[in-house]
């Protein structure tokens, strides 16, 4: 497997379960964000990012992660992290940061996080989105690369959804969009495997809200452009599960890497890959048949197939995540033709769907029931002590990609091997100074000093920052009206 | 590499898939645990989906 930097960005969903209570999920996402950099978990902002980033929008974190607001939600990114234990256990570091600041605040039992990406009731969808750094090589003007990413991206679902009930049936997306011919009748659908299935219109496109696309083309290197792509993908679900996140972010890379090679084949293009998208999502038998651009028909395992095998042939030994990618990728199609159960605690949607079949069946409920919503929601809770998906790792059905004391670790410590460990090292030294900053994924800016900048995300630049600190006058006060000349 | 540092230490030690032994089974009614996940699924306000009043994201 190539060396890759993979981030993750997750827009948390914020539930006020208390009636009364003081504070709407806007407000309480802004007193979240405040506390965190209260605790001297990061620094705040200093300059505007962007029209809707004012200063103190958000900050970096000592861990090299960020914590901001976006359209409403409190959303983290991970630092950029060089390997998939890395990057689940900075992940999950995230979830934690999150939590431990709705526990401190003393509202964990009135206010929840919900690591989903859908309200169920009004259909407003937030994201979880992939980063993926690859070569400039990768070329985004050959469309044959985005229709094969794209037909993998369809077809993951199957192992990477988090799974939902109910849908959101169909709008017109565009303006100058008919509803699809078949869609026009409401469709009832009990459950579908992905979240995010119904709320992407095309196949390629570089907006990120409402005319979402399976491959996002948005050209925002955030490193080298001369040697970088940074691929953005909003496709996919936030996952409660380790091995599910991991299994979603490394079989990505590797689909990434063969393409690169050139080594993918284009027999397993789509005819239509945003409608497979949703009726494989939607198909309550789990069949996920498709039909390839050649019209030859198969189905979306048997396409997953293919494309493990690829990867097994040209990859397997090219480092261990890599062998660890095709190992788990292999037990999980192995096991789907077993049935949900089978994959529980290894597929988010599979683990769900258990869940609540079983509640049903005990309760003597069916899938209108507004409890099954609710129970839906409460899959993705942050909260230890109440989260559907917690009780399965207390129960011990929760394959683990990472620990406890990792995450912990995690939390105000960077990863290792990435220009994140440089600027934690930054961010921890301005936690104690009073000088200006800007801080940006690509570099920093001290003062009236030049930008210090890192462009190479591989590059921890942790002793040239060091040195850097150490010829600085960190205790020259912030003068904020003539720090942005 | 330092050993004191927790994240490599479990990069090392999970470098395989977490499972090694023969797999999840087929349907079991009596799953182990089954029960204190309903109990816990019991305790879910039916109508807190009703309560959940997000906004689009990206």
């Amino acid at each position: 497997m190539k060396r890759r930097i993979y981030g993750i960005e997750t827009e948390y969903g914020l539930l006020i379960k208390e009636e009364d209570f003081k504070y709407g999920p806007i407000d309480v996402a802004v007193r979240i964000k405040n506390h965190i950099f209260d605790q001297k978990q990061g620094v705040l902002d200093l300059h505007y990012r962007a029209n809707d980033e004012p200063p103190g929008n958000g900050g970096f974190l000592a861990n090299g992660g960020r914590i901001y607001l976006d359209m409403g939600h409190l959303e983290y990114a991970s630092p950029e992290c060089s390997n998939l234990v890395d990057l689940i256990t900075f992940d999950r570091a995230g979830d934690e940061i999150v939590q431990k600041a709705l526990e401190e605040l003393g509202w964990s039992e009135q206010v929840a996080f919900i690591k989903n990406n859908v309200d169920l009731e009004t259909n407003a969808t937030f994201g979880c989105h992939e980063n993926y750094l690859v070569s400039r090589a990768f070329q985004f003007d050959n469309r044959e690369n985005l229709r094969l990413l794209a037909s993998f991206l369809v077809t993951r679902q199957i192992y990477a959804g988090a799974g939902r009930t109910g849908a959101c049936n169909p709008q017109p997306f565009r303006d100058w969009d008919d509803i699809h011919q078949t869609r026009k009748d409401e469709e009832k659908v009990n459950f579908q495997i992905s979240q995010r299935a119904d709320h992407i219109p095309n196949e390629f496109y570089r907006w990120v809200q409402y005319n979402r696309a399976i491959v996002n083309t948005r050209d925002e290197q955030l490193s080298d452009p001369s040697k970088y792509r940074r691929i953005h993908l909003l496709v996919g679900d936030s996952n409660m599960s380790e091995f599910a996140c991991a299994l979603k972010m490394g079989t990505t890379s590797l689909m990434m890497e063969l393409i690169e090679l050139g080594v993918a084949n284009p027999e397993w293009i789509l005819s239509n890959s945003v409608d497979t998208m949703r009726d494989i999502s939607r198909d309550p038998e789990f069949k996920w048949e498709i039909t390839l651009r050649d019209g030859k028909p198969t189905t979306a395992l048997e396409l997953q197939w293919g494309m493990l095998q690829a990867g097994k042939k040209y990859l397997a030994g090219s480092s261990s995540d890599a062998d660890w990618v095709l190992e788990a990728w292999e037990s999980v199609l192995t096991d789907m033709p077993k049935g949900p159960e089978a994959l529980i605690g290894r597929v988010d949607w599979a683990s769900k769907y258990w869940l609540l079949t079983e509640f049903m069946k005990s309760e003597n409920v069916g899938w209108q029931d507004p409890w099954i919503k609710s129970l839906d929601l409460e899959f993705h809770n942050l909260n230890k002590a109440h989260g559907l998906y917690w009780g399965l790792e207390a129960n011990g059905d929760a394959h683990r990609k990472t620990s406890d004391e990792a995450i912990r670790f995690a939390m105000s410590s960077a990863p290792k091997g990435t220009r994140a460990d440089g600027r934690g090292e930054l961010v921890k030294t301005l936690l104690e100074c009073q000088t200006g900053y800007l801080i940006d994924w690509i570099g920093f800016r001290l003062n009236k000093e030049e930008p210090f900048l890192m462009l190479d995300p591989f590059v921890s630049y942790k002793k040239e920052i060091q040195e850097y600190l150490r010829r600085m006058d960190l205790q020259e006060p912030f003068d904020g009206k003539n720090y942005f000349r | 590499m330092e050993m004191n540092d927790p994240l490599r230490r479990e990069e090392k030690k999970e470098s395989t898939p977490d499972r090694k032994d023969d797999g999840p089974s087929r349907p079991d009614v009596s799953r182990p645990g089954r029960d204190d996940l309903l109990k816990r699924m019991k305790k879910v306000d039916p109508k807190q989906s009703e309560k959940y009043k997000q906004r689009t994201g990206q």
